[in-house]
């Protein structure tokens, strides 16, 4: 069985292990231990209500209950920028008309912007290598939207992603390499390690400060303003197939998208619904395909979990669980569980990804 | 010989056939059209007389002045200079300012300087030299020091209708093909023209008017071609003699770049002006002095301004000078006479 359950302690292995493996595609979440017990750290916390609730990470660990260990995790930052700055790009238009010049010119122009200050981000997502596919992401990303609706008033209305942007296999990204560059002598991937490090603010005050007029950049770091790294394309179809949409705000350093919604009007908590847990009694088989289950949360904010199941085993007015499934979700009969559908129902939803999602890992850790 | 005087109506048929052959060279400060040429000399005529109307002098301040080269054997035109009291001419007068900022980071231990190009209306009101062409085989020669120079000793005869800061903008670098790498590489994304098209719109309209279609915010040097980078504040090859009589003068440039091919924008105190400090006035005697060196001789106010080269003796409070010269200057014995000495060819070209 796999299950969603908040990142512990004895997780650090395994996630440390998963870090390695995503190896050098994913400089934004270094395999450093010290950086990954600092996050454990911060999300018990949060989790067990010792911090404020705007200063909060939460992170989900997904674990194969078969292997006894974390295979993926994915995360919610309640609030960016409270205690450095999060800046992006906001990609905005400047246009230059005159009527006797017969000039109607428009210039898309990057200008530096701190707006996604206190909105909640989702975050932190990474899945082992030996558990793609089978929802197994599906699972990662959406569970946190229950979170998010169950627990909305320790979030902020709209929640928002950073889409890696376009890098080459050696890490090289072109508009790092036209932009950041000229003001910070480091190479992209250094400098995405930096910002792992919780340093993003601080190479930030060195970025520029005035409107960047794209046409002045050359055409390699035009075109890969606004889009997400190869890799990253199933994941942006994943949020866009949750309401989310790009808000014209880009990554300051690889000009990845920033996508955002509003809570109410995420896919997953609109198709969302409750029912009390009946015990289901006999034999029951947790093997059906990805299209047939439906996520099962019991909706409890320091040991929130999840996990799938068939979607036979709801009915109209329960939804029942054999006693292995209901011990692994810590509830019992007569509880009130959320469910929701695992994976869309509309034909032009996304595939049942074959690569991760991968959003970025890159907020500044503070030092708890 | 030669004599500058101020342009007069019957001079536009010769001025535009100077600026229209120098083209490029002039950039868009005389226009090339028969029209506007035409009202900027009666412009011109009303501010030598002291005839502004009340709205020609809330825009223009003291106004603007146009002046020529005659050769007075050939009653012919061979040049034209300008002074405007008030650079803009009551509108915004852009440049960009050249500046640096340090992007420091006490965490990181890291400071890089940066250069950036901030738009600036800093030159806006202060005098401003402009308008100068030449024939091509002058440039260099006594003739096109006196061109130049005869605006200086207006202004120390005028001193009033002028501002205590003087700039003059130095055409920039462009390439043999007619391109201008520092137009190529910002201005042209805002216009989808090039230079020529930019520069002709500019004679045609103001430059103001273009230059208030540049975009508002600073621009970082790095961001440009290494080509534009390398211009910012280079002067055409055309115009280095030009820039060297300036500098003679006491021009130098500053922090200020053109905003369409950033050449350098050269400024000095008026009264620093080496024509201002060395210039002197005396009283014309009636008696004839021919031989020696040439001297710039200016006389006149106004609309009867002259200035021509020819000898000169000195005394105290009196100066004489050659019958010829007294009649280019349009003057005799008792008038004023300005007399300064010629600035040592080879030092200037």
């Amino acid at each position: 069985m796999l299950i969603i359950r908040p990142l512990q302690n004895t997780d650090l292995d395994a996630l440390y292990k998963m870090t390695q493996e995503a190896g050098k595609g994913l400089t934004s979440l270094p395999a450093d231990r010290e950086l990954l017990q600092r996050k454990i750290n911060r999300a018990r916390a949060s989790f067990e209500g010792r911090c404020e609730p705007e200063a909060s990470l939460y992170l989900f660990a997904l674990e194969d209950t078969d292997l006894q260990r974390c295979v993926g995790i994915s995360g919610i930052e309640a609030r960016v920028g409270r205690d450095e700055v999060f800046y992006n790009y906001r990609v905005s238009t400047l246009v230059n008309a005159s009527r006797e010049l017969d000039v109607h010119v428009r210039t898309p122009t990057l200008n530096l912007s701190n707006d996604m200050t206190d909105t909640s981000e989702i975050c932190s997502l990474l899945l082992s290598a030996s558990h793609r596919g089978g929802g197994n992401g599906l699972l990662l990303s959406r569970c946190r939207f229950m979170y998010l609706d169950d627990f909305r008033s320790n979030f902020s209305e709209k929640i928002f992603a950073e889409m890696r942007g376009v890098s080459d296999g050696e890490g090289r990204s072109p508009l790092w390499d036209a932009l950041g560059s000229k003001f910070f002598d480091m190479e992209f991937s250094e400098a995405d390690v930096l910002s792992a490090l919780g340093n993003k603010s601080f190479i930030a005050e060195l970025m520029p400060k005035y409107p960047i007029y794209i046409p002045m950049l050359p055409e390699s770091a035009r075109e890969v303003i606004g889009r997400v790294h190869q890799n990253t394309e199933p994941a942006l179809s994943m949020l866009q197939a949750e309401g989310f949409n790009y808000n014209g705000l880009v990554d300051i350093f690889d000009g990845g998208p920033v996508v955002e919604a509003f809570i109410p009007g995420i896919r997953t908590v609109r198709a969302s619904f409750t029912r009390p847990m009946e015990l289901l009694e006999g034999p029951a088989s947790l093997d059906v395909p990805v299209s047939e289950r439906v996520m099962v949360s019991n909706r409890a904010f320091a040991d929130f979990r999840v996990t799938t199941i068939p979607a036979a085993w709801v009915t109209p007015d329960s939804v029942q669980l054999p006693a292995d499934v209901a011990a692994a979700l810590r509830v019992k009969a007569g509880d009130e569980l959320r469910l929701a559908p695992l994976k869309d129902l509309s034909p032009n939803g996304p595939r049942d990804e074959a690569e991760p999602e991968q959003t970025k890992f890159n907020r500044p850790l503070r030092e708890e | 010989m030669w004599v500058v005087r101020p342009a007069q109506p019957d001079d536009l048929g010769s001025i535009l056939q100077i600026v229209r052959t120098r083209g490029r060279g002039l950039s868009s400060t005389l226009p090339r059209d028969r029209h506007a040429l035409d009202e900027r000399i009666a412009l011109s005529r009303r501010s030598f007389a002291g005839q502004l109307s009340s709205e020609q002098f809330s825009t223009y301040g003291n106004g603007r002045f146009m002046f020529v080269l005659e050769n007075t054997e050939h009653r012919k035109i061979c040049g034209v200079s300008a002074i405007d009291s008030r650079a803009g001419n009551g509108e915004p007068f852009y440049s960009y300012r050249r500046d640096c900022l340090i992007h420091a980071s006490r965490e990181l231990g890291i400071s890089r300087r940066v250069e950036v190009l901030f738009p600036s209306h800093a030159i806006t009101n202060r005098s401003l030299l402009c308008g100068f062409a030449i024939e091509a085989e002058l440039v260099g020669t006594p003739a096109f020091q006196l061109l130049s120079r005869a605006r200086m000793l207006f202004i120390a005869s005028h001193r009033h209708l002028f501002a205590d800061e003087i700039a003059v903008e130095i055409q920039g670098l462009q390439q043999p093909d007619g391109q201008v790498p520092f137009w190529d590489s910002l201005g042209r994304h805002f216009f989808n023209m090039d230079f020529k098209t930019a520069d002709e719109y500019s004679a045609k309209l103001s430059k103001t008017f273009i230059a208030e279609l540049m975009p508002p915010s600073p621009i970082y040097l790095s961001l440009l071609s290494e080509e534009a980078q390398r211009a910012v504040g280079q002067a055409h090859r055309a115009a280095e003699p030009a820039c060297k009589l300036l500098e003679s003068e006491g021009f130098a440039p500053g922090c200020y770049v053109d905003i369409f091919d950033a050449g350098p924008v050269l400024e000095a105190r008026t009264d620093q002006l080496n024509s201002l400090r060395s210039s002197r006035t005396k009283v014309l005697d009636s008696n004839d002095h021919t031989g020696g060196p040439d001297y710039l001789l200016a006389a006149g106010d106004g609309i009867r301004f002259r200035a021509t080269l020819g000898p000169a003796k000195e005394e105290t409070g009196r100066a004489a000078t050659s019958g010829d010269a007294r009649e280019r200057l349009n003057c005799r014995a008792g008038d004023a006479l300005c007399l300064a000495n010629l600035i040592d060819e080879s030092a200037v070209c």
